[in-house]
């Protein structure tokens, strides 16, 4: 479904991916771990055309669109939950959800999608005319993932959904994750955490200095002793 | 509780019969304040759509406001247009010189855009005061009667009805436009860029229609000031003039129309309780704006809300 092809991407001077090769067949949960400053976000900003690729191609269902604009990823049906929280703090819960959809004309499906993603997340629906920004952290990652299902996505790129969740949460957003995978969304998960990460994801890449490092099928990883002792903390 | 729809109705229902008896019962430099106040809104409203709706801090709004007056002028007394004519001929010329400013300051942000922005103003004021064969320079130039449709508006009276029918429609179609899809795109540009991109956002072009209509707003508020007014004169199209509607939208509370409205009508007033020390103006629009960013950032409209919904929650 997606294939990026020795993509090498900086800010300025500084070389953020080197050569970077990944793919993500349909259907898949595929992660992209490793450390701080590894390229992960950059990785998923080049996919989703907010950053300029230097080199390399990306191919998304067989098409080449490196050279798209943003709009038009999403309008194929390629949707980024931004890392960091980056929700509409003074918009309404029911209009960051609406922006997902900025792209679609069919006001009745809309409506009804806005009901079917807070199937997902009954919470938000509670707090659907509150200011995004009032929202707990928890919440308001749901609201991201919720309104990037807004989109009608074929593919979810997920930047950090743990990102500074507690636990518990941090099980219910991947349990989430999980039943919308079932449900036939193609995910691309970049994630810190690479423990839980490898435990849903079917296949794997992890990269080091803007180089993938290791790859292969996170139940094989999960036993690599290098993966063991650099991610996994044992 | 927000304030209920009936509630808000009736209040808009005796606002409007307040507004519609207006000029029977008073005099006419009262009038003249209204036609004045009413502008206002409209210059305001329309800097809010860029400044508290799109979060771009464009300084130059003055500018579009006198090209419009200066575009209803000429055209009307040299070229003999019908005035509504000249109205849109003077919103659509702000409009396209709004959106060439859009178009060359999109990139910028903040501080850089706020600068270059309050330059093209002050450019723009010089042409007013310079361009002689034009804009007659700096003595000012005498504003012809208008007439529309065969009437000739003669005084504030004659103006009053067509500035507050100008103003109410303005209002609505803000009200509706800020519901639409646009609108929700103007927000997300100023909540965050990089997000709004994500969801297929084109933020440049959002940025730019906000240009082009804030411009188009103002070019209207100049067109309807022709109407009542007999004389423009470059000087009040200066930064001060810009910044009055600035801290008309901050006072009133950033993004929001029924702000933008409130903020007008209570700096105009301030305004014109000062028009006898033109000196102190400056400072007193200013200070008034430092205090409101530091201690009321959600302007008089913040206030009001977090009082209702604090009596609202009490009293359940």
């Amino acid at each position: 479904m997606l294939e990026l092809k020795d993509i090498s991407a900086g800010y300025g001077r500084i070389n953020a991916l080197s050569g970077v090769g990944l793919k993500v067949d349909a259907g898949r949960v595929v992660a992209l771990l490793g450390a701080n400053g590894a390229g992960k976000t950059t990785t998923l900003n080049c996919i989703s055309r907010v950053v300029a690729l230097t080199s390399g191609e990306i191919h998304f269902e067989g098409q080449r669109v490196d050279r798209l604009a943003s709009e038009d990823m999403v309008a194929r049906g390629v949707c980024q939950v931004p890392e960091g929280r980056e929700i509409f703090a003074r918009m309404s819960v029911r209009e960051n959800l609406e922006i997902g959809a900025h792209l679609r004309r069919d006001t009745a499906v809309i409506r009804q999608d806005l009901d079917r993603v807070c199937e997902y997340f009954p919470r938000l629906r509670q707090r659907f005319a509150q200011e995004a920004g009032t929202l707990s952290g928890g919440e308001q990652q749901m609201l991201l993932i919720a309104r990037a299902l807004m989109g009608r996505p074929k593919l979810l790129l997920l930047d950090e959904p743990s990102l500074g969740l507690s636990p518990l949460l941090v099980e219910q957003i991947f349990a989430i994750i999980r039943q919308l995978n079932k449900e036939g969304l193609t995910i691309l998960l970049v994630e810190q955490n690479a423990r839980i990460a490898l435990n849903v994801s079917d296949y794997a890449y992890i990269l080091e200095n803007g180089e993938i490092a290791f790859e292969g099928n996170s139940a094989d990883l999960v036993r690599d002793d290098r993966v063991r002792q650099a991610y996994l903390g044992a | 509780m927000p304030i209920s729809m009936p509630a808000k109705l009736s209040a808009a229902a005796a606002a409007l019969i307040a507004l519609i008896v207006l000029p029977q019962l008073t005099s006419g430099y009262v009038v003249y304040l209204a036609n004045l106040m009413l502008v206002y809104i409209i210059l305001a409203i329309g800097l809010n759509i860029l400044i508290g709706e799109t979060g771009q801090f464009g300084l130059a709004h003055v500018a579009f406001y006198g090209i419009g007056i200066y575009t209803t002028a000429i055209l009307t007394s040299r070229y003999g247009v019908p005035f509504p004519v000249a109205v849109i001929a003077g919103m659509l010329l702000a409009g396209a010189i709004g959106f060439l400013l859009g178009a060359v300051s999109f990139r910028m942000r903040d501080i850089y855009l706020a600068l270059s922005t309050f330059a093209f103003g002050e450019a723009m004021q010089w042409v007013f005061k310079s361009w002689d064969a034009v804009t007659n320079g700096p003595n000012g130039m005498r504003i012809p009667q208008a007439s529309l449709f065969g009437f000739r508006i003669t005084n504030d009276h004659d103006a009053y009805y067509v500035v507050l029918a100008v103003a109410i429609v303005t209002v609505l179609v803000t009200i509706l436009l800020m519901q639409s899809r646009l609108g929700r795109a103007f927000r997300a540009v100023r909540e965050s860029e990089p997000a709004a991109l994500a969801l297929g956002v084109n933020v440049r072009r959002t940025k730019v229609i906000a240009f082009t209509l804030s411009a188009v707003y103002a070019g209207l508020a100049g067109g309807i000031f022709a109407s009542f007014s007999s004389f423009i004169h470059p000087d009040s199209l200066g930064f001060t003039t810009t910044i009055l509607v600035l801290t008309m939208i901050v006072v009133g509370g950033l993004g929001s129309i029924a702000g933008a409205v409130m903020g007008a009508l209570i700096l105009g007033l301030i305004q014109e309780l000062l028009r006898q020390a033109p000196s102190y103006q400056e400072i007193i629009y200013g200070v008034i704006l430092i205090l409101f960013m530091m201690y009321a950032p959600k302007g008089v409209i913040g206030a009001l809300k977090a009082r209702f919904s604090r009596s609202g929650s009490a009293a359940k």
